[in-house]
């Protein structure tokens, strides 16, 4: 049996006959040449190995228990689609209250600016995470993953 | 090409499509289902990617969020396992890059690292322990690659997905997935070489 590889053969092809993945021709050429070299039936046996060992072992995983979120259903993003609608709509309402109440309610110019500046605070916080939401959303990698 | 795996696959893809259809249409029971068949696929990927329990637990965790927050727009023709692996590698891919993570410690089980256990494929308990070692050593030699090499050698040795399969996780092209399997595992070779003698004479 020969120990010389011939330099044109392509050893990457040993993984690809390893794994079933060539075509016909060249899983023919492939098992031809390996009854012939040496150093490739060598490699070749090594790499079966490996994969044996790989496909053998097992992972300690978690335990079922131990996945604590568990897939949103139908009713989860139903009652979160609600839940958003409500505070939205409980913002604006109270916003608008307080809003107007500064401008007619107290007489105090202190007491107008600290439930102004309060309100004013609230409205800007929840319009910077929508915003930060909105945009996420839209460049989210993960949303045009292969569909 | 190989067709080794053709009627119980088609099979087993029909049953996965209509759970995914029952999934998509809320249904709570298909949703849990598809979550059982799933995390330990997306749990075992993030292991070999980041190299510890934890981390591969949360991130793992995180992935099956996302793929059940965009479980509404998947083509439930298309199979799942790449879909959802491929975002278990992107978020895997956006961990290092924010935490500068460019290579992982291969840790102990008593650190918090994954243990790795033998299937008992022999009533010999010597040659199962011998094989125990041999897993150990191939794991830590696994976790010592690039991470690009580390990947593939996951998806397909340790995973067993096809090289379609691979090429569409880490998209790039069949050929790539074939000698970049084949680097990986000479590189692999040639940190293990003396064992696996031992290994091919036990």
């Amino acid at each position: 049996m020969s120990t010389n590889c011939p330099t044109s053969f392509d050893q990457t092809l040993l993984s690809g006959y390893l794994d079933h993945e060539l075509t016909q021709s060249d899983d023919q050429r492939v098992r031809l040449h390996l009854e012939d070299c040496d150093r490739c039936r060598r490699v070749f046996l090594d790499i079966e190995i490996m994969r044996e060992t790989a496909m053998s072992t097992r992972f300690d995983g978690p335990a079922d228990d131990q996945w604590d979120e568990s897939p949103k259903g139908g009713l989860s993003l139903a009652t979160r689609g609600l839940g958003w609608t409500m505070v939205v709509i409980w913002l604006a309402a109270v916003t608008a209250f307080g809003l107007w109440h500064a401008a007619t309610g107290p007489e105090s110019l202190i007491e107008k600016l600290l439930i102004f500046g309060g309100l004013t605070g609230c409205v800007l916080l929840f319009v910077s995470v929508l915003i930060d939401r909105i945009r996420s959303s839209r460049t989210d990698r993960y949303r045009e993953v292969k569909k | 090409m190989a067709a080794n795996h053709a009627p119980t696959a088609v099979a087993l893809s029909a049953i996965q499509s209509q759970t995914v259809r029952a999934a998509q249409a809320g249904d709570v029971e298909a949703r849990e289902i598809l979550a059982r068949s799933c995390h330990r696929a997306a749990f075992h990927f993030a292991l070999h990617l980041t190299g510890h329990r934890d981390d591969a637990l949360e991130l793992s965790q995180d992935a099956m969020l996302r793929f059940f927050g965009s479980l509404g727009r998947f083509d439930a023709s298309r199979p799942v396992r790449p879909w959802l692996l491929r975002i278990v590698r992107n978020l895997a891919r956006d961990r290092a890059r924010r935490m500068r993570i460019r290579r992982v410690e291969p840790l102990d089980a008593d650190d918090g690292g994954p243990i790795v256990q033998p299937v008992d494929l022999s009533p010999n308990p010597e040659q199962t322990a011998h094989r125990a070692q041999i897993q150990r050593r191939l794991w830590a030699a696994v976790l010592g690659l690039k991470p690009r090499h580390r990947e593939v050698i996951a998806l397909r040795d340790y995973l067993d997905l096809s090289y379609d399969e691979i090429s569409e996780i880490l998209h790039i092209p069949r050929g790539t997935v074939m000698s970049r399997l084949h680097r990986a595992r000479s590189a692999l070779r040639k940190h293990l070489h003396g064992a696996l003698g031992k290994e091919v004479g036990a």
